[in-house]
């Protein structure tokens, strides 16, 4: 089980968008650059790289004998994954090519040629004295904490939201972005409520938790263009400019488009970018930006990041990978980020806490308790995961086992399942196939491309949740029939 | 949705790419770069392997590359090498690699003075490139025209010193990967301030995942222009067989028509990295770079590698430097002589008196009583042919 909940938000989105949206956005090096380091599967980009310098179209017949014949599913996934994303197309009926715009752009990327300026103008003047990756961090960190702390705190530590609220919690812009994501709800004037998707929200990495905020904001640019003036397209493509920027070195804002300019302000407020009170014409890049399209489970590295910058003075690295699960169903978390110890209060009977350090145990209650308030077991175990401490890396690479103990996750989902005997997801029902081996065909085919959700062969009929492929590998088959 | 009856068994696995680091020595012989001049001149084949570099970097944050020239006398740092370097992280760890060379390789350093006050002016003066990838640039061509300026043009040699490169790239993948590993629970002391004990047993299995499981997968590429120079044979199949037994897979690609590394062909073999003599078209450097040379371990294995139908097994005697079809290898230290060692003087390696039996005689021609005893098919059979398995691979 890959627990890639983040990727999966980002990739909805784009999926989402029309080809010609997609051209727009390869016009841009950097753009290109940054889908295929974060949205591709590792098999999908050698075969991209193959192809980037073939003078001539790719013979699939070729990229079967290449690829090794047990491995013919993920190279069907990838291959899914790149014609959903528009990179490659067919040349041919058995042969396929990357699209011009996306070839063009990856390969100036990589060259360094052209004038394209989507690696951001660096400013020529001087940086502050007071800007370094170290403030830049904290800062980062604090405007995050801050709308995260406005998610949790709406749980029901009313006392600390308070508090908290007093002490700066995030701008009336972003509050209105999350109450306009259903992230919180609105009950009365003065308290707000967290949503299903709230939690969702929380349990995320850091990263992609960045992204659903982004992604949110830019569904609500398009669903009013005429009263913000931005395009969801351009400023996607900025989005991707930013996460190829240098952390740490300054940028120019006066090479800015006017519409990019006007985005500048909602980036302060996520934290994603600083610009010195006194100097409007250059901004910083933070961590947040810069790790937007780092590939790997990306909460380790920006935490990583964090830790690392915080050895040069902060103590408080507080949502660092700090949680050892063990068979016994006991939880231990070493932190005393007051954030952290919320959210494994949601589906975690906590039973001591320590300076640095609280204890806690799953049990039914508590994973039941968490279900009905609308968490699914998926998401505790996806968190588990990626928090999990070090030391359980360590041991789960020295031991070659898995992660978490296979117990304890077989066990969170039956309790969820002691509740929910249902599951839903839309999609397209296939029935009445006029032979047993066209029914297999396109079911395993379905199943090879990862959308294959329910099958029973015994009535022929499969359940997926994707379609356009399948509709794809019909047509070819009728014509291979004829 | 068939999951919905809780049969299935779940297993939560750590996720996220493992990082790849890509070390690629470039042999830059003068003399076989002039000799391959025609077809493809040594800027051109560097701008393939730059590219062929950024594609490598791009699969991800965390992948790493090291560039190293193998030249005719030495084996010289192309990247990384500086240490004022914008990111903290890697920094701090170009840093100490820096020091390392400097104390393991006395040349290195002079190049590294020499370069370094030329760096910061290309660097990041483009909004068109990608930060990193012109930081690497910078600093492979600095140092490469350190490299040729320094050159004299009186001595060189044929041959290259590939050898030194390899091992300089192993001891740099060594450091790199222990680097890996224990790094993160000691920057994690200051924090869990409680949790020493813990963290103290944490680098021991640390350190015992790193052997078994290894945080990086590295890799070696050696673009080959000369021939394998037959006097760096010990040298190179040590560096080969640590390579073999750190599981690093060391990839040649030989560009030269003239010249046939045979060592790395070898190595190839042994460590089971891939072999492409590009010799019929150089100029297509750059495909098969990208089709050939970039699947790094987790790619590969998907995909099928390009294997060598016939690999050259010869050995270099140990005497004299020469490539030999039949040798004598000395029964104790397994050294190999072109010729038998002198009767009273014993094994030139350890000294092992050694006698040859009657090698050069003419064989029995009539057999011995013991023969008529009903076994003709057994014992004498197998005398003949030894053992029929290989050496055990490491």
């Amino acid at each position: 089980m890959s627990v890639n909940t983040n990727s999966l938000q980002l990739s909805d989105y784009l999926e989402k968008l029309p080809g010609t949206t997609f051209k727009r956005l390869y016009q841009q090096p950097s753009t290109a650059f940054a889908i295929f380091r974060r949205m591709l599967p590792h098999l999908a980009k050698t075969i991209v790289m193959a192809m980037l310098y073939m003078p001539t179209p790719f013979l699939i017949s070729d990229l079967e004998i290449w690829v090794k014949p047990n491995s013919k599913r993920q190279k069907d996934q990838a291959l899914a994954t790149l014609r959903s994303l528009h990179i490659i197309q067919s040349a041919g009926p058995q042969s396929m090519t990357l699209t011009t715009n996306f070839r063009n752009s990856l390969r100036l990327a990589l060259e360094g040629g052209g004038d394209h300026h989507s690696f951001g103008v660096p400013s020529t003047l001087p940086v502050p004295a007071d800007v370094d990756l170290g403030f830049l961090d904290r800062y980062a960190r604090k405007k995050w904490d801050d709308i995260l702390h406005y998610v949790v705190n709406s749980v029901e530590y009313s006392d600390m939201r308070e508090k908290d609220t007093g002490g700066g919690g995030p701008k009336a812009s972003v509050k209105e972005l999350l109450i306009a994501g259903r992230l919180v709800e609105k009950r009365s004037v003065a308290t707000i409520s967290i949503t299903q998707a709230g939690f969702t929200f929380l349990l995320q990495e850091a990263n992609s938790q960045v992204w659903t905020l982004l992604l949110l904001w830019l569904e609500a640019a398009d669903a009013n263009v005429e009263r913000a003036g931005m395009d969801s397209v351009d400023m996607l493509s900025f989005l991707f400019l930013l996460a190829s920027l240098e952390l740490g070195r300054g940028y120019s804002t006066d090479a800015l488009t006017e519409p990019r300019r006007n985005m500048l302000p909602y980036l302060v407020d996520f934290g994603l970018i600083y610009i010195p009170p006194h100097d409007h014409q250059q901004y910083f890049p933070t961590r947040l930006a810069t790790t937007l399209t780092s590939s790997e489970s990306s909460l380790r590295s920006v935490s990583a990041g964090f830790l690392a910058a915080s050895e040069g003075g902060i103590s408080d690295a507080g949502d660092k990978n700090a949680i050892i699960l063990e068979t016994n169903f006991r939880v231990y978390a070493y932190t005393s980020s007051p954030l952290q110890i919320a959210v494994l209060a949601l589906f975690c009977e906590l039973k001591m806490r320590f300076r640095e350090l609280v204890s806690g145990k799953l049990s039914r209650q508590s994973i039941r308790k968490a279900v009905d308030m609308g968490i699914t077991s998926d998401q505790i175990i996806s968190y588990l995961a990626t928090h999990a401490h070090e030391q359980m890396h360590r041991l789960a690479a020295a031991q070659k086992k898995p992660l978490l103990p296979p117990v304890i996750v077989d066990q969170i989902r039956l309790w969820q399942l002691d509740t929910e005997r249902m599951s839903v997801c839309p999609g397209f029902l296939f029935k009445d196939f006029e032979s047993v081996r066209e029914y297999e065909d396109m079911a395993n085919f379905a199943g090879e491309i990862g959308v294959l959700k329910w099958r029973n062969d015994r009535k022929g009929m499969f359940f997926t949740n994707k379609v356009e492929q399948i509709k794809d590998f019909m047509k070819n088959r009728r014509k291979a029939e004829q | 949705m068939n999951r919905i009856d809780a049969s299935d068994h779940y297993e939560v696995t750590a996720t996220g790419q493992t990082p790849s680091l890509l070390v690629v020595v470039l042999d830059t012989n003068p003399r076989a770069w002039q000799a391959l001049g025609p077809t493809l001149s040594i800027s051109a084949a560097l701008a393939n392997i730059l590219v062929f570099v950024n594609a490598h970097l791009a699969f991800g944050n965390d992948n790493q590359v090291a560039v190293l020239a193998a030249h005719s006398h030495r084996a010289v740092w192309l990247y990384p090498k500086s240490p004022n370097n914008s990111s903290p992280k890697s920094s701090s760890k170009k840093k100490r690699f820096g020091g390392l060379g400097g104390d393991g390789d006395v040349e290195m350093t002079g190049v590294n003075g020499s370069s370094r006050n030329t760096k910061a002016a290309p660097l990041g003066t483009s909004a068109n490139k990608y930060p990193q990838f012109a930081a690497i640039e910078s600093s492979i061509l600095s140092s490469l025209q350190a490299l040729i300026a320094e050159t004299d043009s009186s001595d060189i040699p044929y041959t290259t010193l590939v050898a030194g490169a390899l091992t300089t790239a192993l001891s740099y993948i060594n450091k790199t990967a222990l680097s890996f590993a224990p790094a993160k629970p000691s920057s994690t002391d200051p924090n869990a301030s409680g949790t020493g004990n813990n963290n103290g047993s944490g680098g021991a299995a640390a350190v015992a995942g790193a052997q078994q499981a290894p945080g990086l997968h590295a890799r070696i590429l050696v673009v080959s222009v000369s021939d394998s120079a037959p006097s760096q044979y010990i040298a190179t199949m040590n560096a080969v067989f640590a390579a073999a037994h750190a599981r690093i897979p060391v990839d040649t690609l030989s560009l030269s028509p003239h010249a046939a590394p045979t060592f790395l062909q070898q190595a190839a073999f042994l460590t089971g990295g891939s072999y492409a003599a590009a010799s019929l078209n150089p100029r297509g450097l750059l495909a098969y770079l990208m089709l050939g040379f970039l699947p790094d371990a987790e790619a590969r294995q998907h995909l099928l590698q390009a294997t060598q139908d016939r690999v050259d097994f010869r050995a270099a005697c140990f005497c004299h430097r020469a490539v030999v079809d039949t040798g004598f290898v000395c029964s104790v230290c397994l050294s190999i002589f072109c010729e038998p060692p002198p009767a009273d003087a014993g094994c030139l390696t350890c000294g092992t008196r050694l006698a040859l039996g009657h090698y050069g005689s003419k064989p029995a021609v009539v057999p011995r009583r013991r023969k008529k005893k009903k076994k003709v098919n057994g014992v004498g059979g197998r005398e003949e042919t030894g053992s029929a398995t290989g050496t055990p691979a490491p």
